[in-house]
Formats: C-alpha cells, structure tokens, sequence
C-alpha cells in the first residue's frame, strides 16, 4: 500500500493524480475496514432504537393508554423519535458507509483521509444523539423531516460537509477511466443533500420565511431527501449489486444514464404535491403533479433495465442473500415511485391525503425499497471487510423473510385501511363523528403492529448476526465461499 | 428574508444549476456517453470477471469459477 498521502497534499490543486497507483479490490476494501465498520455498527444500533420506537408508536395507535403516563413517549414524541432515528440514524449511516465503499472500489484507489470519515461519523452521531434526545425531551421543531432542535443540526451539516470532501478527493484521485452510472448516483447525492439541508434550515428554523413558503421550502425538502438523497444512494446500490452478483454487466448502460439524467431533471420538482389542495399557488401544485408523472420516465428505465438484466438469472435468487434483499427493493422501488406519481393525481389525492395510505407509501419506499437495498449491500460488504464468512444461513433466511413479509402485510393493511378511511371522511352523510372513522381504522392498526413484530424479529436476527459475525474468531485455513479465496491470503499488510 | 432569497439561496441554485450543465458537458466531452459496453464493464477484473457470481450463502459450495470452465 503507497504511503498515506496528508490532506493537504489531497487538497492541492497541482498534486498530480498520476502518483496513485491502481489498487486491487481486496486493498481496497482492507482500507475502508476502520470508518466503514464504525459506520456500520452505529446503524445497526440506530436499527433497533429505531424499530423499538416505532412499535411504541404503533401500539399507541390503537391502544393510546400504552406508556400514556410517560411524558418522554408521549405519541407526538416517539413517533417523531422514530422517524429521526431511522432516517438520520439507520439509513444515514448506513448510505454512508454503502456510498464511501461503493467510491472507493468504483475509483480504484485506497481510501485516503479516514480520519475525515471518522471525524464525520463522530459528529453525525453525536448530532443525531443529540437530537433525538432534544425531541423525546419535547424540543422538536415540529417541522416534518427537520424536527431536531436547532442546537443539533450544525453537527449533522459539519458531518455532511467532510463526507462530500472526501467524495470529491477520492473521485479526483480515482484510477477508473470510467465513471460508473453508480458514481454518477453517489456523487450527485452528496451534492445535493447540504444543499438541501442548508437551505431548509437557513428558510425554516434561524430564519423562518413567512406564510405558505415555509410549507413549500418544508415539502421541497423532505421530498427531496428522498428523491435526491435516498433514492440514488439506494440506486447506486442496485446498479453495483446486481451486476456484480450475478457476474453479468447491466443490461443496458445507455438506459442507466438516461435514468440518472432524468432524475436529475425530474425529481426536484415533485415535492408540492405534498400541498395539493393547499393553500399553495394552484400553477405550483400542477407544475409539482406534471414532474411526479415525468418521474415515471426514469423509474421505468430503471426497472426495464434491471429486469433485463436479472432475466436468466432469476436462480441465484436462491443462493445468494444480497440479490435477494437488492431485488426485493429494486421491485419495490418501481412499485413505490410509480404509486407515488398515481397519488399526485388530485382525485386520487382527495382520497388517500391524510390518511394512512400515505404512511403505507412511505414505508413502502423507505424500507421495502431502500432499507432492503442497505441490508442487501452489508450481506454483501461485511464479509469482504472482515474476511469472515456470516456465521448463520438460518438468521439470514429469518431477516429476510421476516423483513419481507413484514412489510408486504404492513404495506396492505395501511393502503386497504388507508382507502377506506379516505373514503369514510369525505362521506360526511354516513359518518358524521369523526371518531367513528378513527374505530374503523382501528383493525388495520393492530394488524401494522403486528407486522412491526415481525420485522422487528428480523431486525434482531440481523443483529445478533452481525454481532456474532464481529465476534467470532477466524479459524485458520477455513475459506469464505463469498470469497473463493483463503482469507489469510487476502490480508493485506497495512 | 428575502435578502436571504436574494443573497444567498437564488445565486447558490443558479451555481448549482451551472454546474449540472457543466457536468452534463464534461462527460460528454471526457467520453463517458460513448462505448456504454465498456462503461458496463468496468465495474469486472481479472480478479473477479464476468461470468463469475461473486455472492452466496454461508456453507453453500460456489460454481467452479468461470476461468476453469473455459
């Protein structure tokens, strides 16, 4: 391994990339062992604060007397916990991590600066801490997506900003000569993410603007979160999964490119219809409806390439753990984004808007689509980093199809409930008291805890997984199926 | 607040719509929209080339690899 590099050597314009050498893949992911374990380790435990939060949330939704002395979780409160932990805790952390090891291979360097990355994943978890501690003591913002005090956001915007630079330092020392449509999907969600939040704070919490443009800025922003941070962090995934798994390039690198491009074009238009029926400029709401439908352009080429792609192979769905969850969230994705553009309809909308058909939606997206993508792609990058086979087949089998099933009955109960809740209030002549309508959805609530029971055992069994897996000690001479090498012979001297 | 708007958050989304432009033209001109079979490649090695399934669960025996197949 060359010697490391110092930062300031990184960030001199005249330093010559040529210098690098081209690394081979096991070096490569031996050097991002340190901050990616880091990462890692700080998702899966933000995995489970997360989860342990959502079933308090759920129970207290058809049975409100449920911890309803404890002011700490309070509905308003765990729920709003919940939400931060998973996105800002789990997802984040784990984006991270998927995103610098997805860099560092597809730039076939070593990676450079961990220290940039350790100082980052500090202070993203202090902040995120820091946050949610800030809204279980009853500090939220009360502003969706932003609700973590303004006391902890600076850390997070510290975090993102170091991330970025060592985004843009890798690419600039990257040996590829090409760029893969996965980096295209990185590098652009690191862009966009500070602008986002920097501009979201700036408007909504130190210097609020007035009136209906705080719920513009408001739904901008967390729409965008999705669509432009999420969404190609958890596409980058796909593109570099499936290929690689299968050991067969994507179907079509023209239609990846054209789906990049598209997105970029597309989604950042999209958030208003969020506001349909609001007091929002009507040519607003229209322009956010026309891009959720050009949306449909990107999203279709995306799924026809990956169907092409997988066609043929649909076998190693059974012998491999990462296709599985990669594919699994690559369908849902289609589904997901496509029933979201059908939910801008504004007749459609009268129907499912504040009901909990959305919630439906929005797990459909960010855990059957995303969290399975991230669950998928650690099956895949832990082994290579430990150089440790995972211990138990059987918890994998559990996570998986706990998680899946999970969150398809999840995903009916709130979309059929959700419908007929919709239809309930807009039908003032049958249900006049509006708590009649809360007593209908109640069936619908009880079978979502249900399904959080079940994901939540996949959850545990992922945990005790990985624990196991860090834990155990290598035995001498075995070798890794994942690897088809002898791990010891991988090692690289560092 | 609108000197924020004004002052920092109009000339940052112009900037930042600039530099989509720019991306959009370097790779353009740097080649990265020609030879799409190759940009689909590149993500394969000798070390793990195509043809060779690269994940599996635990216990599980793997395919001979696609280089003694040949």
């Amino acid at each position: 391994m060359a010697s490391a590099p110092s930062l300031a050597d990184s960030l001199n314009p005249a330093a010559s990339p040529d210098t690098v050498s081209r690394a081979e893949l096991s070096e490569i992911d031996a050097s991002t062992k340190a901050p990616a374990l880091f990462f890692l380790i700080s998702s899966v435990l933000w995995l489970l604060v997360g989860t342990g939060l959502a079933l308090i949330s759920s129970f207290k939704m058809h049975n409100p007397e449920f911890l309803g002395n404890c002011e700490w979780l309070t509905f308003g409160r765990a729920r709003t916990a919940h939400l931060n932990s998973v996105i800002f805790g789990w997802s984040a952390n784990a984006a991270f991590m998927v995103a610098f090891w997805l860099m560092a291979r597809l730039s076939r360097s070593v990676l450079r600066h961990p220290a940039l990355l350790f100082i980052a994943g500090a202070a993203w978890n202090v902040g995120v801490t820091v946050g949610i501690f800030g809204i279980l003591r009853g500090d939220s913002t009360s502003i969706e997506w932003l609700e973590m005090p303004a006391y902890a956001t600076p850390l997070l915007f510290v975090a993102y900003a170091l991330v970025g630079a060592w985004a843009v330092i890798t690419f600039r020392f990257g040996k590829s000569q090409h760029i893969y449509v996965s980096q295209w999907y990185i590098l652009a969600a690191l862009f966009w993410f500070p602008w986002l939040y920097s501009i979201a704070q700036m408007m909504l919490i130190f210097e609020p603007a007035r009136g209906t443009v705080q719920a513009l800025v408001n739904w901008w922003f967390a729409h965008n979160v999705l669509g432009l941070w999420f969404t190609p962090l958890g596409l980058a995934a796909i593109y570099y999964f499936l290929p690689k798994v299968l050991g067969k390039p994507i179907h079509s690198y023209y239609l990846s490119v054209l789906g990049f491009w598209s997105l970029a074009i597309f989604y950042n238009w999209a958030g208003v219809h969020h506001l349909i029926g609001g007091p929002v400029p009507v040519w607003v709401q229209s322009a956010g409806i026309a891009a959720s439908f050009m949306m449909v352009i990107p999203v279709v080429v995306v799924a026809i390439n990956h169907h092409l792609t997988m066609v043929g192979s649909f076998g190693v769905l059974k012998s491999s753990p990462t296709l599985r969850f990669i594919v699994f969230g690559a369908v849902s994705y289609t589904i997901t984004s496509l029933q979201g553009s059908s939910m801008s309809i504004r007749s459609w909308n009268e129907l499912t808007h504040f009901t909990h058909y959305t919630v439906g939606h929005a797990h459909l997206g960010m855990y059957a689509f995303f969290s399975m993508v991230m669950f998928g792609a650690i099956y895949y990058i832990l082994p290579r980093l430990l150089l440790k086979e995972w211990p138990s087949a059987r918890l994998i089998s559990t996570h998986f199809w706990t998680a899946a099933i999970g969150i398809l009955i999840y995903f009916g109960a709130l979309s059929i409930g959700g419908i007929e809740q919709g239809a309930a209030m807009n039908d003032v002549e049958n249900y006049p008291a509006f708590l009649s309508i809360v007593e209908l959805t109640k069936k619908y609530l009880l079978v979502r805890s249900y399904a959080g029971i079940l994901m939540t055992v996949g959850h545990i069994a992922f945990a005790i997984n990985v624990t196991w897996m860090l834990l155990q000690p290598r035995v001498a001479g075995a070798t890794a199926p994942t690897l088809f090498r002898n791990p010891t012979a991988m090692e690289v001297a560092r | 607040m609108d000197w924020f708007f004004y002052a920092i958050a109009l000339p940052f989304s112009l900037l930042f719509l600039a530099s989509a432009v720019y991306a959009l033209y370097w790779a353009s001109r740097n080649g990265q929209l020609k030879e799409f079979e190759k940009g689909s490649a590149s993500i394969f090695d000798d070390e793990e080339p195509v043809g060779q399934p690269t994940d599996f669960f635990p216990g599980q025996q793997p395919p001979p690899p696609a280089v003694e197949r040949r």
